[in-house]
């Protein structure tokens, strides 16, 4: 067992070193460089710039550069905060979009797996509507919609959160339900789905002939086999929500690095770009390890050697 | 509250296009304005003690996570808008934007106007260190140096020995630290002693005064911008009217009263918040609960704003230096950038057809909510040069007509929709696709002329608009400082830095030379005036809009000071005279 994690976590380094470099070059292939201004930067000062951060160099001697930083956890310099470096940015925020990310996650999980349970428990009924329409509003409202509802509604209109900011735990409150609006619909459409195929399945009916209470029949032998297909999506739902959200930082004003992810993208912000995929990439490579070892643990007939 | 969900879920589709252009601020009209009191008057009625509330907290946006907070590299808004609470100059604005004295309380003008000598007043850091003129000289040099690559670098073009220093920046290979030194020895700027600065220009170049009011010529001390971390909270050495007391990045700053400003009005503020978001909706979210006391109106909300009985009356329209307009690529000459076959638009009676056939008062009405001023030259109304008759091609769809068979016939197509489509180039995600769909729609309906309209990224947009590569293109300009110079020179010359519209014509050339060199400003005013009047009769470009800014000012926020060189909140050229009163 410990073999096998230690040779998986050892398979993400290889991942992640492919992840660079296809990064790095679909980056440099877009035109426009760091420096782009609607008020342009004289040409002399723009090759200036490019001189002192190196990016006059031909590509490969940047990968390697980059390359070469990274392996020394030194992430480069940020083009568009210029008195920053990237690791200062990444330090700052980081702590909070994991807070957000975990506090989303694990609403996520409360509100999304009781919520497939239930529907799937009164397939048919009206505890299934119900949780089959809130699980489609989620799934196809967007978070900046959802985001502007909860602000002009509990921040504007009530007045019970305030708006934007992350102060102290009132500020917490709608974030955390914006960001976890689109995993909790999807955490419960899956559970409802899988917790309709074990129903079906011959050791539940079984277990009911044994003359089971159904409530063991539901805790002991349904939803303990219907969360092994839900826990393999919640390992990337997780890797997603801990980097971060560009939108729901954005709009609530939240110091984490998710907005990072996109804006770096628009400034042509190489090395923050860098350092953001490079984070997503590493979460969801380590998510995939724990979520195979956890498989372990769920379910029985798994065993790694 | 139905009808406020209404409006505000319809600048959702705008939140996303801004989310996309986030990165596209560019430099901000820097204030040319005479905008900020000399510092004892105040537009607004001083208010008495008895009126101001306990708690004097003003809580504002910076539109953003300021790139930086040193002076010299500073050139976005969202900087700007603090530093000007954070420092001051040599000479800074009045509230009629005229030059007033700042540190320096007064100055000489030698005889061939190219000396400037300037006489300090005493004042103090925030640190409790004199500020000298050794502090100028060094700051001036920095910003010229090579190898501080600031962005503004070029407003010091006039001074004596500094085009050496700019052409050196993007010198191959790059000129050895010696070489700068020597250059920067040269350059025309001393310190004869602590209260006295002299500036020696190469040219007579009367705009330079109003160009000094600028944020990059602030006095920097060289102890302190060398030290690890100098633009932090805790490290910030203001010679402003505030100091900068915290700044969690990407979420809040803010300044506090800085117990050694020197100037005469002391800041009412006790504090002086800055949200550092840059999303224009949450932002008005955040003012409507009350969070923001002022706020920048964003255009899809200023309809429901100005209806609204409560929001209605906290609205201020304030003009500001910036002009929207759309580029015609000039190009006729093959020594110019990459652009190698002259389109259609190099045909002056094709531009003088396109530019008859737009009505731009109903383009203001549907693009931007009807806000800002017709717009038919380039020099904004404000700024000495501005010609409010010159409109040689006003909207005219029977000559528009009448131009567009001449051009035809001189490029030798029988119809507009033979040209093929033209190239018609835009940054999405901020906001100018209905713009772009308008002026579309527009020439089509007039000429049947089709158009194929590319969106894209901000910085593919910049460069393949700087390599000529659309027929027409989306564009703007905000004033770094007030004065025609800065609005027609390198913008309209022949391969200017910013000649976006590729126009090469040397009369107009002339002209601005012969402007930048006359010491007087009224035969210079005319000389400049002269040099548009030619721009706008080749119909080298299509000006649409003067900016107007919607804002809305909590009714207790009182003593704003505003000018047209705000772009960020009203009265952010003194934040020192603001007060809020009880409420």
């Amino acid at each position: 067992m410990i073999t096998y994690v230690v040779r998986r976590i050892l398979w993400i380094i290889p991942v992640l070193f492919t992840v660079s470099i296809i990064t790095f070059m679909l980056m440099h292939s877009v035109p426009g460089g760091p420096w782009d201004r609607d008020k342009r930067l004289p040409e002399g000062v723009q090759a200036r710039l490019n001189a002192q951060y190196g990016l006059d160099q031909p590509l490969y001697a940047q990968y390697i550069n980059w390359a070469g930083g990274f392996v020394q956890g030194n992430l480069g310099p940020s083009y568009r905060y210029q008195d920053r470096t990237v690791n200062n940015i990444v330090a700052d925020g980081i702590a909070t979009t994991f807070q957000l990310g975990v506090m989303a996650f694990i609403l996520a999980v409360l509100v999304g797996i009781p919520l497939g349970i239930l529907a799937a428990l009164g397939h048919n009924r009206w505890p299934d509507y119900l949780s089959t329409s809130i699980s489609i509003v989620g799934i196809s409202t967007p978070s900046f919609v959802l985001a502007i509802l909860l602000i002009v509604l509990f921040g504007v209109e009530l007045r019970w959160f305030p708006t934007s900011g992350w102060k102290s735990p009132p500020y917490w409150v709608l974030p955390t339900i914006a960001l976890a609006g689109f995993p909790i619909a999807q955490i419960a459409r899956y559970t409802r789905a899988s917790m309709l195929e074990v129903t079906r399945k011959d050791y539940i009916r079984t277990a009911q002939s044994k003359g089971l209470r159904d409530r063991a029949v539901v805790v002991r032998h349904m939803v303990r086999n219907a969360l092994i297909p839900v826990v393999t999506i919640l390992g990337p739902i997780l890797a997603f929500l801990v980097t971060g959200s560009f939108i729901i930082e954005t709009i609530f004003a939240i110091p984490g690095v998710g907005r990072y992810y996109i804006t770096a993208i628009g400034t042509r912000d190489y090395s923050l770009l860098m350092a953001m995929t490079m984070l997503y990439a590493f979460a969801v490579a380590f998510m995939n390890v724990v979520v195979d070892v956890l498989y372990a643990y769920i379910d029985p007939r798994i065993r790694y050697s | 509250m139905q009808k406020r969900l209404f409006g505000i879920l319809a600048s959702v589709a705008i939140i996303v296009a801004a989310c996309g252009g986030a990165t596209a601020s560019s430099a901000p009209p820097a204030s040319t304005e005479p905008g900020a009191s000399a510092p004892a008057e105040t537009s607004a009625p001083p208010a008495s003690a008895s009126n101001l509330a306990a708690d004097q907290t003003l809580n504002v946006t910076a539109q953003g996570e300021p790139p930086t907070l040193d002076p010299n590299k500073a050139q976005d808004s969202n900087s700007i808008t603090i530093l000007r609470g954070l420092t001051r100059g040599l000479v800074y604005f009045d509230k009629d934007l005229k030059v007033v004295p700042g540190l320096a309380t007064s100055w000489d003008i030698s005889a061939d106007a190219k000396t400037l000598t300037f006489h300090l007043r005493d004042a103090k850091y925030s640190n409790g260190d004199p500020i000298v003129a050794g502090d100028f000289i060094y700051s001036i040099k920095r910003l010229i140096d090579p190898r501080t690559a600031a962005p503004y670098s070029y407003v010091t073009a006039e001074i004596d020995g500094a085009p050496d220093l700019l052409a050196m920046a993007g010198a191959d290979p790059a000129p050895s630290d010696a070489t700068i030194q020597a250059a920067l020895d040269k350059l025309g700027v001393s310190a004869p002693d602590d209260k006295t600065v002299v500036i020696k220009l190469n040219t007579p170049a009367s705009y330079f005064l109003t160009a000094l009011t600028l944020w990059v010529f602030v006095p920097i001390q060289e102890k302190w911008i060398t030290s690890p971390n100098a633009t932090e909270a805790g490290n910030y050495v203001s010679s402003g009217p505030f100091v900068l007391d915290s700044w969690q990045h990407n979420t809040e700053l803010t300044l506090k009263p800085n117990p050694n400003w020197w100037g005469d009005v002391k800041p009412t503020l006790t504090t002086l918040n800055f949200f550092l978001r840059s999303d224009l909706t949450a932002d008005q979210a955040a003012f409507e609960a009350g969070e923001l006391d002022m706020v920048q109106t964003p255009s899809p909300d200023i309809q429901r704003v100005m209806a609204d009985p409560v929001l209605g009356p906290e609205v201020q329209q304030i003009p500001n230096f910036s002009i929207t307009y759309y580029t015609y690529n000039n190009f006729q000459d093959s020594k110019l950038k990459s652009f190698k076959t002259p389109g259609p638009t190099a045909n002056k009676d094709f531009r003088i057809a396109l530019t008859q056939s737009i009505d731009k008062q109903a383009f203001i009405d549907a693009t931007f909510a009807g806000v800002g001023a017709v717009a038919n030259s380039f020099v904004m109304p404000g700024i000495p040069g501005y010609q409010p008759d010159l409109d040689p091609y006003p909207f005219d769809l029977a000559s528009a007509k009448d131009h567009m068979t001449k051009a035809l016939a001189a490029l030798g197509k029988s119809s507009a929709a033979d040209l093929g489509k033209l190239k018609f180039g835009f940054n999405t995600g901020a906001g100018h696709e209905p713009r772009v769909a308008f002026l579309a729609e527009a020439w089509r309906q007039a000429f049947g002329l089709e158009t194929e309209q590319i969106g894209s990224d901000f910085s593919v947009f910049l460069t393949q608009r700087t390599a000529g590569q659309y027929d027409l293109a989306r564009d703007g300009w905000g004033a770094d400082y007030p004065h025609a110079n800065n609005q027609l020179n390198g913008l309209f010359t022949c391969h200017g830095g910013n000649n976006d519209s590729q126009y090469c014509n040397p009369d107009f050339d002339a002209l601005i030379k012969q402007a930048a060199a006359e010491p007087d400003q009224d035969k210079q005013v005319a000389l400049y005036n002269q040099a548009q009047t030619i721009l706008m009769n080749d119909a080298a470009i299509l000006p649409l809009r003067y900016a107007v800014t919607t804002y809305e000012v909590a009714p207790y926020v009182s003593g704003i000071t505003s000018t047209g060189s705000d772009s960020v909140s009203p009265g952010e050229l003194f934040w020192e005279t603001i007060q809020i009163l009880n409420h």
